[in-house]
């Protein structure tokens, strides 16, 4: 079977190859068959990427131990969803993952745009062929998820902390994310290529974004809730290279997606799209190069591999490449309208990008840091928390605040009267919050309370524009009031699907601020019997258990709750210790309060013979709101994301209308 | 081709020198980070550094009275590299002899002293087997 994989990759690599050279031909000469080919070219080289990934999943399902990825990856007790998720969890597996989407993405982007943007995809198409060349050779020549070896009796298994839930959905999304950003980025070089530099990529490129973008949101978030409950330090995000590596391309197509918006309406910022699409791609890779290459000192650490001077290559390449064209493209790229003041919608996007640019960029300085300084001082110097903390909040809490301005500010030039009948109301609120706050004592931090006074202001901007939208809906005819929201967000699905995720950016800056400036740590020794206070609540230590179960042996401490004179029932927390992988991990205890959203969290840290408990014990306010803005990001998403034929006509239509030039 | 100067670029130009601004009252605030080094690299150096190497045992002391006594060997290096460490605080559930951990303090009288709470073992089960010539 390993034969039949190698083989239909070896395919792939033909067809990209293909795709590439007849497409780019096709798309200088004008030969509009040979660009038809190179289409189904394409297409065809997912279908055999699909045939590989199929095989590959039989043997890891089958545990069919000749295959040299399975053996490492898997063992035959493995449950079987996680020797399906084997297939992303090792380097060869996720590389074939990732070629598979891309061109699965590839084929599906063009054939869905090839009607009304045909000079367009003619030009996309190689540049989807190039990037799964350079995949396919990967996973041809380098990293072959089809090596063989006699077959040895059992597997060498899944490491434990990966053997959860979670290993399912974070990596998949992660690699939707990145691979999407595949899409925007081809369209865009598509279109300078092609020199029809219009609004059009963008329209085409849409939904590819922002599915891209809530795919890597989503798939952070995951990852944060799984460190929290399972890797069990106490936290959520370290700032780890890794964790960067998919927050970096995350912020360029945050900037990117708001950016468009001024493109589509002003013909605006046209240069600057371009550079932000390719930034976000080039990061995109980048975190692979990351995560796979092993450069940096990362808890995740994956394998050391050969693959890392190709990403370097071929990112040096994309970035060379997108930039020569850009430069030689500028001429079409002048903007035919300008920005007319510093206070106005524009100008507020504006800013937006430029925070989120700056965010973006301090944190790659982060993670490269130990690197230049290595090659200038001579030797690695990491840059910490600190750091890292220090640029969320200088960077940070300004785009807060613009989350409310932003979108409610006029367009070209807001008076100051206008200013004022708009944020009269929010700015109010914020205001009465934040004094409420400082009363109840949350002065103590004073980016907390910044970050609360700014939530506030979002919050109140967003519940006006709610309540206004509907209003309007009510009064043009609607018959009732759900009858009035519905039309209100289904006439308009991006923008009050962007309010939606801006909410949950809210609930996620609370969730942060509260959980990180207002927690409080507790650490004591205890002997059963013994109890400890944090916060308002008193745990007591009452004994300490062994139990049995089929691959590990778990130790846990039982305590008990109470927050004044209520019980609050109890809480275990202790390690598991596995047998086979002879690995001890940390398995926490939490409470969540269902109603403040506060969390108390447990660590049984260091487990004496005499029973005696080193505990480790936090009191989080607020963080379950990081979890809630979870699921409201995915329902903003989901509503900005749904298909609406009209808009995509009311935007072709424009695009047409704004002189598409009539050549061909 | 002279074009009339727009408040975009001076807004951009604007951002660029406050980011700066903000850079540099980082910098001589909190200073360039810590210098990251291997156990042989510490002889003579009093400032903090991070750690990273290889632990060595025996493995005394408890981590939560008095401290935790190990010794840190260069990733690679033989038992002559290696500078004894004591470590108070968390010790996170993969630290055992063998292992790779990242830690931060300084050299005090021979012996680095580590801040509390600061380990971090890197992932030992590389999310695939060592093959040869991977350090240990």
């Amino acid at each position: 079977m390993a034969e039949l994989g190698s083989a239909a990759l070896l395919v792939t690599l033909g067809l990209s190859v293909y795709a590439l050279v007849a497409g780019a031909a096709a798309a200088r000469l004008g030969r509009r068959r040979l660009a038809l080919s190179a289409q189904n070219a394409l297409v065809a080289a997912f279908f055999s990427t699909l045939v590989a990934s199929a095989v590959l999943l039989a043997a890891l399902v089958d545990s069919d131990f000749s295959f040299n990825y399975v053996a490492r990856t898997t063992s035959e007790a493995l449950p079987t969803q996680y020797k399906i998720a084997a297939f992303w969890g090792g380097q060869e597996g996720s590389l074939l993952f990732w070629l598979l989407v891309l061109t699965a993405f590839g084929a599906l982007a063009v054939r869905l745009n090839r009607g009304w943007a045909r000079d367009l995809i003619v030009w996309a198409v190689p540049v989807f062929a190039a990037v799964a060349v350079f995949f396919s050779f990967l996973v041809v020549a380098v990293a072959s998820p089809f090596q063989t070896q006699p077959p040895p009796p059992d597997g060498t298994g899944m490491t434990p902390s990966l053997q959860n839930p979670y290993m399912i959905g974070h990596p998949v999304f992660l690699y939707l994310g990145y691979v999407g950003l595949t899409v925007p980025f081809a369209f865009a070089l598509g279109s300078l290529l092609s020199g029809r530099t219009d609004e059009r990529w963008l329209i085409a490129t849409r939904r590819w974004t922002l599915f891209a973008w809530a795919a890597l949101g989503i798939g952070q978030l995951l990852g944060a809730h799984w460190a929290y409950v399972e890797v069990g330090w106490g936290g959520y995000f370290a700032w780890d290279p890794v964790e960067n590596a998919a927050l970096m391309p995350w912020l360029a197509a945050t900037a990117f997606l708001h950016s468009v918006m001024i493109q589509e309406k002003r013909g605006m910022l046209r240069v600057w799209n371009v550079l932000l699409v390719l930034l976000a791609f080039s990061l995109a890779l980048f975190g692979t190069f990351l995560t796979r290459s092993g450069v940096l000192n990362s808890v995740h650490s994956f394998t050391q591999s050969s693959i890392g001077p190709w990403f370097l290559a071929f990112i040096a390449l994309t970035v060379a490449v997108s930039l020569t064209l850009l430069f030689r493209r500028l001429p079409q790229l002048r903007s035919p309208t300008r920005l007319e003041s510093p206070v106005s919608r524009e100008a507020a996007f504006l800013y937006n990008n430029l925070l989120l640019l700056a965010l973006c960029l301090t944190i790659l300085w982060g993670v490269v840091y130990p690197l230049l300084s290595e090659a200038v001082r001579g030797e690695t110097a990491v840059l910490g928390r600190s750091y890292y903390d220090f640029f969320l909040r200088i960077f940070g809490l300004p785009l807060l605040l613009l989350m409310g301005i932003g979108p409610l500010i006029a367009w070209r030039k807001a008076s100051l009267r206008s200013l004022v009948t708009t944020f009269r109301w929010p700015t109010t609120v914020a205001l009465v919050t934040g004094g409420v706050l400082v009363v109840l004592g949350a002065g103590s931090s004073v980016p907390g309370l910044v970050a609360y006074t700014f939530s506030a202001f979002v919050m109140a901007t967003i519940v006006t524009e709610f309540v206004r939208g509907t209003r309007a809906r009510k009064a043009l005819g609607s018959a009732s009031w759900p009858g009035a929201f519905h039309s209100l967000i289904s006439r308009n699905r991006r923008r009050y699907g962007g309010y939606v995720v801006h909410a949950a950016i809210v609930l996620l800056a609370i969730g942060i601020a509260g959980s990180s400036a207002f927690d409080t740590v507790a650490e004591a020794k205890l002997k059963p019997g013994q109890s400890m206070d944090v916060g308002r609540y008193t745990l007591a230590y009452r004994s300490l258990e062994e139990r049995q179960v089929s691959n590990a042996t778990e130790i846990r401490a039982t305590l008990a709750v109470s927050r004044g004179d209520r019980d609050l029932g109890t809480l275990e927390a202790g390690k598991n210790a596995y047998t086979i992988e002879q690995q001890v991990s940390n398995e926490v205890g939490i409470r969540s309060d269902r109603l403040t959203g506060e969390d108390l969290f447990v660590i049984a840290d260091q487990i004496d013979l005499d029973g005696s408990v080193y505990f480790r014990v936090f009191v989080k306010p607020l963080v379950n709101l990081i979890w809630m803005a979870g699921l409201v990001f995915v329902l903003g998403s989901v509503i900005a994301l749904w298909p609406d034929a009209r808009e995509q006509r009311r935007l072709v239509a424009r695009a047409r209308e704004v002189g598409v030039p009539a050549t061909r | 081709m002279a074009r009339k100067a727009s408040p975009a670029r001076l807004v951009i130009a604007l951002s660029v020198a406050a980011v700066l601004a903000v850079f540099l009252l980082y910098t001589s605030i909190a200073g360039g980070g810590n210098p990251s080094i291997a156990p042989s690299e510490l002889a003579g150096r009093a400032e903090k550094v991070r750690l990273v190497g290889l632990v060595m045992g025996p493995v005394r002391g408890d981590a939560h009275a008095g401290g935790l006594n190990f010794k840190l060997r260069d990733i690679g290096g033989g038992a002559s590299t290696a500078v004894p460490v004591r470590y108070a605080g968390s010790v996170p559930d993969l630290f055992k002899v063998g292992r790779e951990i990242v830690i931060d303090g300084r050299l005090r009288n021979g012996t680095f002293v580590a801040e509390r709470g600061t380990m971090i073992t890197k992932c030992p089960s590389k999310y695939a087997p060592k093959r040869n010539g991977d350090p240990a």
